[in-house]
């Protein structure tokens, strides 16, 4: 594995038992101290397919699609039917919940507005939104909410290209393209 | 050679066998869907995965597996993994704006009973 003064081998090269080189792909990524993080990427990917995956990028970005890679593996050892896509139909769900919990709020403020705009007459009718109405609203709201997004989650959600309630890559793709360092939120990585 | 071979003992160039384990959910029409598979896990393990599963979720896992497997073609760094990052930010800034019109809504309510 090495002569004196060498560093011990990569959590890769040591599960692979082989000779760790020092331009080791693996070896940044995978210490030693860590035996179980690439375990569990050889398991869902192969050593072999991340080693490719990794030779065909740019160093700098190595680190992020190892952990990535990581990510999504223990996704799918967690829950082997639906892996990463899971949380995705999770989180799909919780948007489109806060949407129209958005919308309501929007509707009962402009109602608030329209009401301070036009001060109670007699001959006039006053809007005020009983739980029908607003339900009414609701679904107004969420059909042109979806409408109107279709280059992002809205169309995502109703295009229905999969069984379960998972949406095509390539619409969320295009969302995808308007997001900036996606992993700089730690808790991604926790 | 068998005309009716699954896209993966197609594209692997060998026998479709009766029991093939990824001919009911790789039908020779759509080609790509093994493709991007393989290069993303590789034949041997996602045959190892579907073994491990019940019969009638295979199909559900293959689905995720596509997905899966197409997001990280698409994005080699990240995968679907810059899609749950994506949500999460969605999820962050609406209900930022929720708050922000609740709070609104609060002030313009007590404006109305002063």
């Amino acid at each position: 594995m090495g002569g004196p003064g060498s560093s011990s081998p990569c959590a890769s090269c040591k599960l692979l038992r082989r000779r760790c080189a020092k331009d080791c792909i693996f070896a940044p990524y995978f210490p030693p101290d860590d035996p179980h993080k690439f375990a569990i990427v050889h398991k869902v990917f192969g050593a072999s397919n991340v080693s490719k995956m990794l030779q065909e990028l740019p160093v700098h970005q190595r680190a992020d699609a190892v952990n990535s890679l990581v990510f999504e593996a223990n996704a799918r050892v967690r829950d082997p039917v639906y892996g990463c896509v899971g949380a995705i139909s999770y989180l799909q769900n919780q948007v489109s919940q806060l949407q129209m919990q958005l919308a309501v709020a929007q509707a009962e403020i402009l109602c608030i507005q329209m009401q301070h705009e036009q001060p109670l007459q007699s001959h006039h009718q006053v809007l005020e939104l009983d739980q029908d109405e607003k339900a009414l609203l609701l679904n107004n709201n969420s059909i042109n909410n979806c409408n109107n997004d279709n280059n992002n989650l809205g169309y995502a959600m109703s295009s229905g290209q999969f069984n379960s309630n998972f949406a095509s890559p390539s619409s969320i793709m295009q969302m995808q393209m308007q997001m900036q360092d996606p992993l700089k939120q730690e808790s991604l990585w926790t | 050679m068998n005309p009716k071979r699954c896209a993966a003992c197609k594209y692997l160039r060998r026998r479709c066998p009766k029991d093939c384990i990824f001919s009911p959910y790789f039908p020779p029409s759509d080609p790509d869907k093994f493709a991007c598979i393989h290069r993303i896990y590789g034949a041997g393990n996602v045959s190892k995965m579907l073994q491990q599963l019940p019969v009638q979720t295979r199909a559900e896992a293959v689905e995720s597996l596509s997905f899966e497997a197409k997001c990280r073609v698409d994005d080699p760094v990240y995968g679907c993994v810059g899609i749950i990052s994506l949500l999460q930010t969605q999820i962050q800034n609406t209900q930022a704006l929720l708050a922000k019109t609740q709070a609104e809504i609060a002030v313009a309510q007590n404006k109305q009973n002063q």
